[in-house]
């Protein structure tokens, strides 16, 4: 809807700006686990909903920051469920096989209408400039992409993978709203093929890289007898090599998770305002391995200045290129919001916003 | 900046009504409980209908109308002064979050609250678990584990009948150190992960083929299952499963917002100690039994040199997920 008294202007592309800072989540944080704790989980609801408040309002795109709505009970409800069925799948594989085998069952019907649920909730609970998200997918998409697509990897031995991930990306962006405008994005499942096998090409590399200084580690303590390897551990340079493998191990999924980020938000639009993602990834890379080496040494006390650190790096990677004015998105009318938003409870943590 | 006449200052923001994103320059003003919008939009609400957010330094600040209008402050300052001159008060928590030293004080209570929880809370709560779950049911959610190792890691035996029928009734010969043993069935198997003993939750405790061929000494093998008598007498899986599901569950609610794969690692970290704790006092019930009986606890000490030596030959074995053997050997011949 195009407002007749001004023209439309032109808006400059528009960096997404993060305020927050580590020392200030530092504070909200621990009061927050300090409360989860001694009321055994029952004020993690709140403190989600603490803690969003907090980020959304310190994130800032054209000059306007965003708002988190979630209402805690909702939260709460929702956590209940999923810790009882979470619960029951653990306790499953701990007693025996044939409840493990019923319980699995059981989170596959009940996943996809988590995910469906959640990505509702957050996208309800979200607003800009007083307009708030919304989620239009179906349950019955939600089946689709969560449950029956992922199965094709049973018989293609995970080469379907990046189809599935395409979508169920696909599905999430084009079915997201902001007010009456639709977002989409245009990645394609062979932008998702080709950034699956780059990044399965680094992963390969690496693994020659630590399997060649294994195997020289190897051949260094081949004279001794087992017991001498035994009794002298494994030597420090295998035990630096071991732990630098396994940061680097963690660091993947993170990494993997930005460069999806770039891939779909360089593709993706809003009615017809386009988005960029710069995230480098080397920088991430080094964002995430610095980070881990600062949580294990300050065992977690890191860990908010961490969560900021990578969230604003994420965050102001992402450019917004408004094409006309910003002024211009219209509310969902009523009725619909309701039908699609509220009463609905937050199952998990779902992070669609990036 | 304007001032208005009274004491509450006019703040400069920008209003959103919740139908478009339009922005609004405006100045909101209280006056009489009332809060008045106005400028490029006009608007009063009485005060006990509006939201204001929670202070924080670097976020910003908003006032919410009941409709999903919100206006979004410019002038900090003057809203600050105009909530103190309203007789607004920022929540216990906020107020908490916003100092240092309650933030330091939390941070000190959660470091004893977590220490306390994990060294004398948690064992507490998992025996009490344990006491309060009939062994029964135990029982019978232990059904099918064995079926399943015949499957995956466990082939028939091939101990003659007569060797088996012998360990058994020896076995079943020894007196429980404490009342109320639970049964028990022993079941052979030869096994593709070395010589191995263990209780099921069934009540199955499993001994390898292997085992009793390394020992080579039957008031050894009896130690062995002593101790495993130990870990169903002590009701230890139950425990043990209380005790890990909790660990895992605090550690993803401390590390869970960053990686979940990283909570693999304090988890595993942490359980240990209390993995340690279940062999500790699996030993002394076994060397109590064997006592009991007129057995040397020395053959069990032995028992341990032979299974470490045979585990540097074979790679992971029994002694795998159980406590250094230096320090069992000497809690072992300590407890004479």
């Amino acid at each position: 809807m195009i407002d007749l008294d001004k023209p439309a202007t032109a808006t400059p592309p528009q960096f997404l700006k993060f305020h927050a800072t580590g020392s200030e989540y530092f504070r909200i944080w621990i009061v927050n686990l300090l409360l989860s704790i001694i009321t055994l989980g029952i004020y993690s609801a709140w403190a989600k909903v603490r803690r969003n408040q907090y980020f959304y309002s310190s994130t800032e795109l054209a000059g306007s920051s965003f708002a988190y709505h979630g209402n805690p009970i909702a939260i709460l409800k929702g956590r209940i469920v999923a810790a009882v069925v979470v619960g029951a799948y653990a306790l499953a594989g701990q007693f025996s096989p044939v409840f493990l085998g019923i319980m699995m069952l059981v989170m596959a019907a009940v996943v996809p209408w988590f995910i469906w649920r959640s990505l509702q909730f957050q996208l309800h609970n979200s607003a800009w400039r007083g307009i708030r998200f919304r989620f239009d997918g179906t349950l019955r998409a939600a089946y689709i992409n969560c449950l029956l697509r992922p199965l094709l990897n049973l018989v293609t031995f995970g080469l379907a993978t990046p189809y599935i991930h395409q979508r169920l990306k696909a599905w999430q962006f084009n079915e997201s709203r902001f007010g009456q405008a639709r977002f989409a994005t245009r990645a394609t499942v062979g932008n998702f093929y080709w950034l699956y096998a780059g990044f399965m090409a680094v992963l390969i590399a690496a693994g020659v890289v630590f399997g060649v200084l294994f195997a020289m580690q190897m051949a260094s303590v081949a004279g001794r007898s087992p017991a001498e390897v035994a009794m002298r551990g494994m030597g420090v340079g295998a035990m630096l090599g071991g732990a630098a493998f396994y940061l680097l191990f963690l660091s993947m999924g993170p990494l993997f998770v930005a460069l999806v980020q770039n891939l779909v938000w360089n593709h993706a639009s809003l009615a017809q305002h386009q988005f960029r993602s710069h995230v480098i990834p080397a920088r991430m890379f080094l964002i995430i391995f610095t980070n881990l080496i600062a949580v294990i040494c300050t065992l977690g006390l890191f860990l908010p200045f961490a969560q900021v650190r990578l969230m604003r790096y994420r965050i102001e990677a992402l450019q917004m290129i408004p094409d006309g004015s910003l002024d211009d998105f219209v509310a969902q009318t009523g009725a619909d919001v309701g039908a699609s938003g509220e009463g609905v409870s937050d199952f998990m943590d779902f992070d669609f916003s990036l | 900046m304007n001032r208005d006449d009274s004491a509450a200052p006019a703040v400069a923001a920008r209003y959103f009504d919740g139908r478009t994103s339009r922005l609004h320059r405006v100045t909101l003003t209280v006056a009489d409980g009332v809060a008045q919008v106005s400028g490029e939009a006009e608007r009063s609400a009485p005060l006990a209908g509006l939201r204001v957010s929670e202070r924080a330094r670097h976020a910003a600040r908003k006032v919410t109308f009941d409709d999903g209008a919100w206006l979004e402050i410019d002038d900090r300052a003057a809203f600050d002064r105009l909530l103190a001159a309203t007789g607004h008060r920022d929540s216990h928590v906020v107020r908490t979050q916003q100092s240092w030293r309650g933030v330091l004080l939390a941070l000190a209570v959660t470091v004893v609250v977590l220490a306390a929880a994990y060294l004398y809370l948690l064992p507490a709560a998992a025996s009490w678990v344990a006491a309060a779950l009939p062994v029964e049911a135990e029982r019978q959610l232990g059904q099918g584990v064995l079926e399943f190792l015949d499957k995956k890691i466990l082939a028939p035996t091939r101990l003659p009948v007569a060797r088996q029928q012998q360990l058994q009734q020896q076995f079943a010969a020894m007196i429980a150190p404490e009342a109320d043993a639970p049964t028990w069935t022993l079941v052979f198997r030869s096994s593709c992960i070395g010589p191995n003993a263990f209780a099921l939750p069934s009540g199955d405790i499993v001994m390898t083929d292997q085992l009793v061929d390394l020992l080579k000494d039957d008031q050894a093998v009896m130690g062995v299952l002593a101790h495993e008598l130990g870990h169903l007498h002590r009701r230890h899986l139950t425990r043990r499963m209380v005790q890990s599901s909790a660990v895992a569950a605090i550690t993803w609610v401390v590390f869970g917002d960053i990686s979940s794969l990283l909570t693999a690692l304090p988890t595993v970290a942490l359980d240990m100690k209390y993995s340690r704790d279940a062999e500790y006092e699996a030993d002394d019930y076994a060397v109590a039994m064997l006592r009991r009986n007129g057995i040397n606890p020395e053959h069990m000490a032995q028992s341990f040199i032979k299974l470490a030596k045979a585990s540097g030959d074979h790679g992971p074995s029994y002694l795998a997920s159980h406590p250094a053997t230096d320090e069992r050997i000497a809690r072992i011949r300590a407890a004479r």
